[in-house]
């Protein structure tokens, strides 16, 4: 945690620290103290007055089908986006794993889409979705397949998750590639030597052992379907058509800034924060372990 | 250069640790100190609170009469070696050498003279522009040295700074380092746990064990009146052997392990009120009885020997103790494995330490 | 590579290659829409291959912008997303590197409590506080401003730690050494181990600036000054322009736009990016 030798000083560390910490209560405290201070109360639409209702604006929430409804889709949206990513990308990560030749031409094409924005990620995708024109729509049309995501709630929600999966790919493949080629060959050549073959050895060597950035991942992919995906939704669906894609954070922000409700935008908030702690808590509770090994 | 002066130095670790306690010792200008001890006696935390790197807790320092206990190192005018050379590695070889003239303050000038200067002494001239993962280890402790001598110190501190190098590295740094202070005539404060290089460079040694000082002498004093059983069983290899001796009645009946005996008058142990440990080095085991004063008489059956090329070291066992001893003999001898045989400890020879306290009687 | 099996190869870059596909085309098919004129994307199916607009659509959207959407000209909302990214970029590196010295190489009261406030910001991401972060950002006047769009950004958890972490790694006898050599702390801090981080600071910074060339967010809720928008926010004016159709090759050209300086980052500068990413996540 710190040096044997440290400086003796009184003052210059708290003049070092200031920035941050400063920075740190005035834009994350304060506000997260509000937002549960504003939780408990009803705010008329001017802000002229309010009225302290105790924990109204929570049962009034779990009651609301709405919201639980969003909670239902924000848990599909989020298990699919992680499936999806993670899949996709270990399988690429091993195949990357396997190539001598061409290996940084291949990481380089698999990794540049990092640097989109989710909201691109959107906007592209619902381009290429678009019912009328997109190209997607009218391969899927010569399937046999009707494509219409203005109206199929299904459908944008499953337009969504491709699109905040395609995302994410990157992201993951560049993990799984660091921890597949942090695992010793000679476990996988002494595998070998047991006449496992490459399927049975990926399953019972190099899976396991990568458990460690699967773990890992997982949280993190979690949490970036859960909270990251907001302007993707946003700058594509908004939450449409019928709420089918609405996930809790794009409700929190509706609720708040369209719907005008503080009082229940604040109860939300600070149910996703306790998301977000719970989260936290089980990643470093994993982290520790890792140390410890 | 000066003298460095520790009086009564102690160092608490915060949760109570107690690292050295009760550390006295003068150090004259230009003499070169080794301290000298196993990991986690406390050397080199006494060697870290005279550079000023661990507070003092207890106790007063002294550097050239002035007692320091609360300057930053900067102020200490010390130098230091580490042992892993801690070079700052993206520095070339003369800024690092550079680095502290210039936080003084010296003029250019000045500094370049100084370092043309150590870097001819050192051999460094050709690789002041190079960044020191260019260098081997042997180059980089160099270096590091440099960066000590520039800086015309009072005293050097040398904290293991042959550890990390390889056994010819070692000795033959071991020669430049003490060429270098005869050179230098400066004070030489040196760690290690190196009981043969404590031997070989130092005026004086202070042997250590569990944060306290056993003993301060010069090495060959060590060697034949070591003042405690620790400080004999330290210094000199292959180690010191011991038998136990309890008397049975005050003065009258020394009891000694199977094997050991005493065939004649020995004043220290025939004398001994309490138990006792009596030492004895390897090679001053003979295996004829000389002069009719025997001293102690010991028959052993051989383990093994190591032929050395110049001399030999037998390993036995005495009847009575589960510790072996070791003789040393010239290397003709190479006696089978099951052999019996008689080696005798002179008198004069032997050493005797209260069984209680370690003190030598 | 333990063996050598002619199907596993072939497996192999199957897989790759329809991985490179997969994560290509939508940006393929991006670039190519920007150089139609609107009415090659009226029937479908729309082209596959480049048209001869891209010049004129490039031109009129980087100096006029688009007039269905009030004409912002994209360049203009590259150049605050430019400014807004590199300041977020700088002040996180400088307010983490100092608390992360701070933290690391002194000792002093409150060490712990600074410690845990910085990291509990780690777990609450500005999209669960929003409402509230907008008021405080009202009462301090700080709406439609630079200062608004970069200062609440600047402080994060995940930087401090990446320095802590390295800073950690740093062998202690080199701050001894420094001491010996008459280094105060400030000395040290510049003359040692700013120098030492240098690539630590260079790959944080490509994944910070990335970071905050992306900010969505947040542009949304502080800026209604349309002189203000950054071109990640901006293009959801396009998309979602009320009553009017999308129109489309306006908007992928405007995509292709936003990607390209965090991609160019990315790629021209992967080795750094790659350890950057990996080890600040870790």
């Amino acid at each position: 945690m710190q040096k044997r030798v440290v400086f003796r000083n009184t003052w210059l560390p708290y003049i070092l620290v200031a920035p941050q910490i400063l920075v740190t209560l005035v834009f994350f405290f304060w506000p997260s103290w509000q937002a549960l201070e504003s939780s408990f109360y009803i705010e008329d639409a001017f802000g002229f007055s309010r009225e302290w209702v105790g924990l109204r604006n929570y049962t009034e929430l779990f009651a609301d089908p709405g919201y639980l409804k969003s909670f239902r889709t924000t848990l599909i949206f989020g298990l699919c986006v992680t499936f999806l990513a993670m899949s996709i990308s270990l399988a690429l990560a091993v195949a990357a794993n396997r190539v001598l030749r061409a290996a940084t031409v291949y990481r380089t094409f698999l990794i540049w889409p990092y640097a989109v924005a989710p909201a691109l990620a959107g906007v592209i995708w619902y381009f290429l979705m678009n019912p009328s024109l997109g190209i997607v729509s009218y391969w899927l049309r010569a399937l046999g397949y009707d494509w219409n995501h203005y109206v199929n709630g299904e459908q944008a929600l499953g337009m969504v998750i491709v699109a905040a999966a395609w995302k994410q790919i990157s992201y993951n493949f560049l993990f799984f590639l660091a921890g597949l080629q942090s695992i010793p060959k000679s476990l996988v050549e002494a595998a070998a030597i047991d006449r496992a073959g490459p399927g049975r050895r990926f399953w019972t060597i190099v899976f396991p052992l990568l458990s460690p950035t699967t773990f890992f991942l997982l949280v993190v992919n979690l949490v970036y379907a859960f909270f990251d995906t907001f302007s993707l939704i946003h700058a594509t669906t908004e939450g449409g058509p019928a709420d089918a894609t609405s996930i809790l954070v794009f409700r929190v922000y509706n609720t708040g800034f369209i719907g005008q409700d503080y009082g229940s935008s604040a109860a939300q908030s600070v149910v996703l924060m306790a998301l977000v702690v719970a989260m936290t808590f089980v990643q470093f509770r994993y982290i520790d372990r890792r140390v410890n090994y | 250069m000066a003298q460095v002066e520790i009086r009564n130095l102690g160092k608490v670790y915060p949760g109570k640790v107690r690292a050295v306690s009760g550390a006295s010792a003068d150090i004259a200008d230009g003499e070169f100190i080794v301290l000298v001890g196993p990991s986690g006696c406390g050397k080199s935390t006494i060697l870290r609170m005279i550079a000023g790197l661990e507070e003092v807790s207890e106790g007063d320092l002294f550097i050239g009469g002035d007692r320091v206990n609360d300057l930053e190192p900067g102020e200490r005018d010390i130098a230091m070696v580490f042992q892993n050379y801690a070079l700052y590695p993206h520095m070339t070889v003369r800024r690092n050498m550079e680095y502290g003239l210039r936080n003084e303050g010296l003029p250019k000038d000045q500094i370049a003279a100084r370092i043309a200067e150590a870097a001819r002494t050192l051999r460094l001239e050709e690789y002041l522009d190079r960044k020191p993962r260019q260098l081997s280890g042997g180059q980089r402790q160099r270096v590091a040295m440099g960066r000590a001598i520039v800086r015309e110190p009072k005293a050097f501190l040398f904290d293991e700074p042959l550890s990390n190098l390889d056994a010819k590295l070692r000795t033959q740094l071991r020669a430049e380092l003490r060429a270098l202070h005869v050179r230098l005539g400066a004070t030489f404060i040196y760690v290690t746990h190196d009981q043969v290089e404590a031997m070989s460079l130092a005026d004086r040694i202070i042997v250590m064990n569990a944060g306290q000082i056993e003993q301060i002498g010069a090495p060959l004093e060590l060697y034949q009146k070591p003042a405690t059983r620790f400080v004999a069983e330290f210094i000199g290899t292959p180690a010191m052997n011991f038998v136990e001796a309890r008397p049975v009645t005050a003065g009258l009946k020394i009891d000694l392990p199977e094997g050991a005996s005493l065939p004649g008058p020995c004043a220290m142990v025939d004398q001994l009120a309490a138990p006792a440990h009596i030492g004895f080095r390897p090679e001053d085991l003979v295996l004829e009885p000389q002069d009719g004063a025997a001293g102690l008489r010991l028959d052993l059956q051989v383990m093994f020997a190591e032929q050395l090329g110049a001399d030999t070291v037998i390993h036995a066992r005495l009847a009575g103790q589960s510790d072996p001893v070791t003789i040393r003999v010239e290397s003709a001898q190479n006696p089978a494995p099951g052999a019996t045989m008689t080696a005798y400890a002179p008198n004069a020879a032997l050493h005797v330490f209260d069984a209680a306290t370690g003190q030598r009687l | 590579m333990v063996e050598n099996r002619f199907y596993l190869t072939v497996l192999t870059h199957a897989v790759l290659i329809t991985g490179v596909f997969f994560l290509c085309f939508p940006v393929w098919m991006a670039l190519v829409a920007s150089t139609h004129p609107a009415s090659a994307l009226s029937s479908t199916p729309i082209p596959l291959w480049f048209g001869d607009q891209g010049w004129e659509n490039y031109s009129q959207l980087l100096s006029g912008g688009l007039p269905e959407a009030g004409g912002v000209p994209v360049g203009q909302m590259m150049l605050n997303s430019g400014l807004m990214a590199l300041g977020i970029t700088f002040g996180k590196i400088a307010v983490s590197v100092l608390a992360a010295y701070a933290i690391v190489y002194f000792r002093f009261p409150f060490r712990m409590v600074f410690f845990w406030l910085i990291f509990l910001t780690l777990m609450l991401p500005v999209e669960v506080r929003i409402l509230p972060t907008y008021d405080v950002i009202t009462k301090l006047g700080m709406l439609n401003s630079y200062q608004g769009l970069i200062i609440p950004l600047i402080a994060s958890a995940t930087a401090t730690f990446l320095f802590r972490q390295f800073f950690m790694t740093i062998p202690d006898e080199l701050v001894e050494a420094a001491r010996i050599d008459r280094a105060g702390p400030l000395r040290f801090f510049w003359d040692i181990l700013l120098p030492l981080s240098r690539t630590n600071i260079a790959a944080l910074f490509i994944i910070l600036f990335i970071y905050g060339w992306n900010q969505y967010l947040w542009p949304l809720i502080i800026t209604s000054d349309e002189s203000l928008y950054t071109v990640v926010m901006g293009i959801q004016r396009m998309v979602n322009s009320g009553e009017q159709l999308p129109v489309w090759h306006y908007i992928m050209g405007t995509a292709v736009l936003a990607m390209v300086p965090p991609v160019i980052v990315v790629v021209a500068m992967q080795k750094l990016f790659v350890k950057g990413l990996v080890e600040s996540e870790k």
